[in-house]
């Protein structure tokens, strides 16, 4: 009895994994597993706007190589285990006969893998990390290329700026995860270089939601600036505590969640005079971004955010390579993708042999009367930054 | 009794043929996915061994798995294993964890125990952060790249079988009958003579080597592992949601349950992502509330199945 159900079960799962491959002429079917429900359910979210709205527009001027594109999209849950497994139901069950990244670093690294393996090129608009792109001879990866800028630079902007104004010390507290971490150790290189202290650095685990005790020792050791590599929770959480323990830097920037809308809605004057370190912002001077803020706000009902812009960069950058090859052929797009130079609505696109990025920019923002300005390179600043950030209970 | 033992014999047999010749007509995902499924019946499987049997519900039995999983991965990247040996030794560290860990746990009462398993896997958690140079601390470990995919399907499902053989021979033996006995009542098994913390302890033991070894070739099949993606609770839940859902206490159980969710979850729940966390909640909550000793346990009563089943 049990056996005989199980038999089916079984009978019934090889029937549904033998699913139906893509028709020759129909549409070009791209796979992506993004993390639509789990921990960065937000921002995968964000990203998968952006890939929905370049299919969009692309069929909407004639599709490529004379084709509609398709996204076919599934949830990996945030979790690598499962992004593996979806990306091998893409390629050998689907049969989709181009893929995308998906969200967040530590994703990438592992369904990078499955990508090589097949010999897919994948250009992964939302991987930030160095490792993943440059890494020994023997383990060189080709058919990968990056779209942001590295995880080390991102606090470049703040960095630099302490240093012009001649602070001496920075504290530095990351969430220790695989992005974060790089984007701290980065933070301490660059400061060490423009000849700033590091006088502390610290990491808390993903998750973590008091942070009273890293706090106060940071206190103690009195910095000029705190910088703090986060994701969205954890930089509210730190900027309440910080109000709460009144620690009272004259300078305090964030990587990730300092740049997002939400973050002000729910800090409000609270995150005044605070850095946020971006890929992207809408007021950037990119060929097209303008037209790329209104079709996203049109199509989604709200404003995109860089995860969005770069999801939607990284598809127009693969398109166009793909265009140029005059094919999907992995060998050849690779080529391309390895000398092509383009701007996008995100800015620049270039790639060493490594396909890392070199050309994009990251740029600095600061809340100022609740809006986001752009303090930092001088060369895109749409105003001043405000210094330095007065006491808590001063605002 | 509505299947003769040979007759079930030759089917499993021919189960395993087929299993044993499907990597040649599988595509890679297929692959990928029953090997993922023979993980999933081994891990429900050894919770099964503990927690059903023993009734000390282990709430952090992803430790195990964890555990095994950098024990091999450090094997592999740091000392240069080939990923069978290291597998092994995953499913040993698993067993020496298990071991510190359940002299003293397992001398705790009711919930305590539970408790404290979960508080196990938050530790282990945090020291895999903390020892960075062996483990990568938060950035975690890549291994070299190494497509042995149908390799580690046979050892995968090697695991598996193994697992559930073993709780055949359990749940056949005075052992197994010791076990159910502290199960039942723990202070009528002492009182018969049963040295119930020698007992339970054994359980523990053997089912924490199953998730180290699977730990440690799950990682190998990923190439790339963390803390918080070999750590989740969410992992300890599912297996015992699927140990639930067949019926735990039984040999077949958790494998019926680790088969049915997933499968449901490939084939139906990836198309409906935000219905699927509601979907999985609710069956646990039928399931619970409607079936508590499971599919199995269900279809035992009714057709008065052998227990042995």
């Amino acid at each position: 009895m049990t056996l005989k159900a199980l038999g089916a079960l079984i009978a019934a799962t090889g029937v549904l994994v033998a699913s139906l491959p893509a028709g020759a002429q129909g549409p070009i079917r791209i796979g992506a597993s993004l993390s639509l429900t789990g921990t960065y359910a937000k921002l995968g979210n964000y990203m998968h706007e952006g890939y929905k709205l370049c299919a969009k527009e692309l069929n909407a001027r004639g599709g490529l190589l004379g084709r509609k594109v398709e996204f076919v999209v599934y949830d990996d849950q945030s979790m690598p285990a499962t992004g593996v497994r979806l990306y091998e139901k893409l390629i050998t069950e689907d049969k989709v006969e181009a893929v995308m990244g998906p969200y967040s670093s530590p994703i990438t690294e592992a369904v990078v893998n499955v990508t090589e393996k097949y010999k897919k090129v994948a250009v992964s608009p939302l991987a930030a990390t160095t490792s993943i792109f440059k890494r020994p001879p023997d383990k060189k990866r080709y058919y990968i290329f990056m779209i942001i800028s590295p995880a080390e630079v991102y606090l470049e902007g703040l960095i630099d700026m302490a240093a012009k104004r001649g602070l001496k010390t920075v504290a530095i507290l990351n969430e220790d995860t695989l992005f974060a971490k790089a984007a701290a150790n980065g933070a301490a290189e660059i400061a060490r270089k423009k000849g700033l202290q590091v006088v502390f650095q610290e990491g808390y685990p993903k998750g973590n939601q008091d942070f009273s005790a890293i706090l106060t020792k940071i206190r103690a050791a009195n910095p000029d600036v705190v910088a703090g590599s986060t994701y969205f929770d954890d930089a509210v959480a730190i900027t309440r505590q910080m109000k709460e323990l009144n620690l009272n830097p004259k300078m305090y920037g964030l990587t990730v969640g300092g740049d997002l809308p939400e973050f002000y809605t729910l800090l409000k004057q609270n995150a005044e005079y605070i850095y946020g370190a971006t890929q992207w912002e809408k007021a950037l001077p990119y060929p097209g971004n303008k037209e790329f803020n209104e079709a996203y706000t049109k199509e989604f009902g709200r404003e995109p955010v860089y995860h969005s812009a770069a999801g939607y960069a990284g598809c127009q950058v693969y398109v166009e390579a793909v265009k140029r090859a005059g094919t999907l052929d992995a060998d050849k797009v690779r080529d391309v993708l390895l000398k092509l130079e383009m701007k996008t609505a995100f800015g620049d696109y270039r790639v060493d042999q490594d396909g890392f990025q070199i050309a994009h920019k990251m740029v600095m923002t600061q809340w100022q009367d609740g809006k986001k300005v752009i303090v930092w390179p001088d060369e895109l600043a749409t105003g001043k930054p405000r210094y330095p950030m007065p006491a808590w209970n001063q605002r | 009794m509505t299947l003769a033992p040979r007759a079930f014999l030759t089917g499993l047999a021919v189960l395993a043929a087929a299993l044993a010749l499907y990597p040649i007509v599988g595509t890679g995902y297929g692959v990928r996915a029953m090997l993922q499924l023979f993980m999933w019946i081994a891990l429900a499987g050894s919770w099964n061994l503990i927690s059903g049997l023993t009734g000390y519900v282990s709430f952090g039995h992803v430790a195990f798995f964890g555990a095994g999983a950098y024990a091999g991965a450090i094997l592999i990247a740091k000392a240069g294993w080939p990923w069978l040996p290291a597998a092994l030794a995953g499913g040993a560290a698993a067993c020496v964890l298990a071991l510190v860990i359940g002299y003293p746990c397992l001398r705790l009462k009711g919930p305590y125990f539970a408790i404290a398993m979960l508080g196990l896997n938050e530790v282990l958690r945090a020291l895999t952060s903390y020892f960075e140079g062996l483990t990568g601390g938060g950035s975690g470990l890549s291994l070299p790249t190494l497509h042995a995919t149908v390799p580690i399907y046979y050892a995968m499902a090697l695991a598996a079988a193994g697992v559930t053989l073993l709780t055949y021979l359990i749940i056949t033996s005075r052992f197994g009958l010791r076990l159910m006995t502290i199960r039942e009542d723990e202070v009528a098994a002492e009182a018969m003579g049963i040295d119930t913390a020698r007992h339970k302890l054994y359980a523990f033991l053997l089912s924490a080597a199953g998730p180290g070894v699977v730990g440690a070739l799950a990682a190998r099949d990923q190439g790339y592992i963390e803390p918080i993606s070999v750590f989740p609770l969410a992992t300890t839940i599912t297996m015992i949601v699927m140990a639930l859902f067949g019926g735990k206490g039984t040999v077949w159980g958790p494998v019926l349950g680790a088969i049915v969710l997933f499968v449901s979850q490939e084939i139906v729940w990836a198309r409906f992502p935000y219905v699927h966390q509601l979907l999985f909640g609710a069956i646990i909550a039928a399931v619970v509330l409607l079936m508590p000793r499971g599919v199995l346990g269900l279809l035992q009563t009714k057709y008065r199945l052998p227990r042995t089943l």
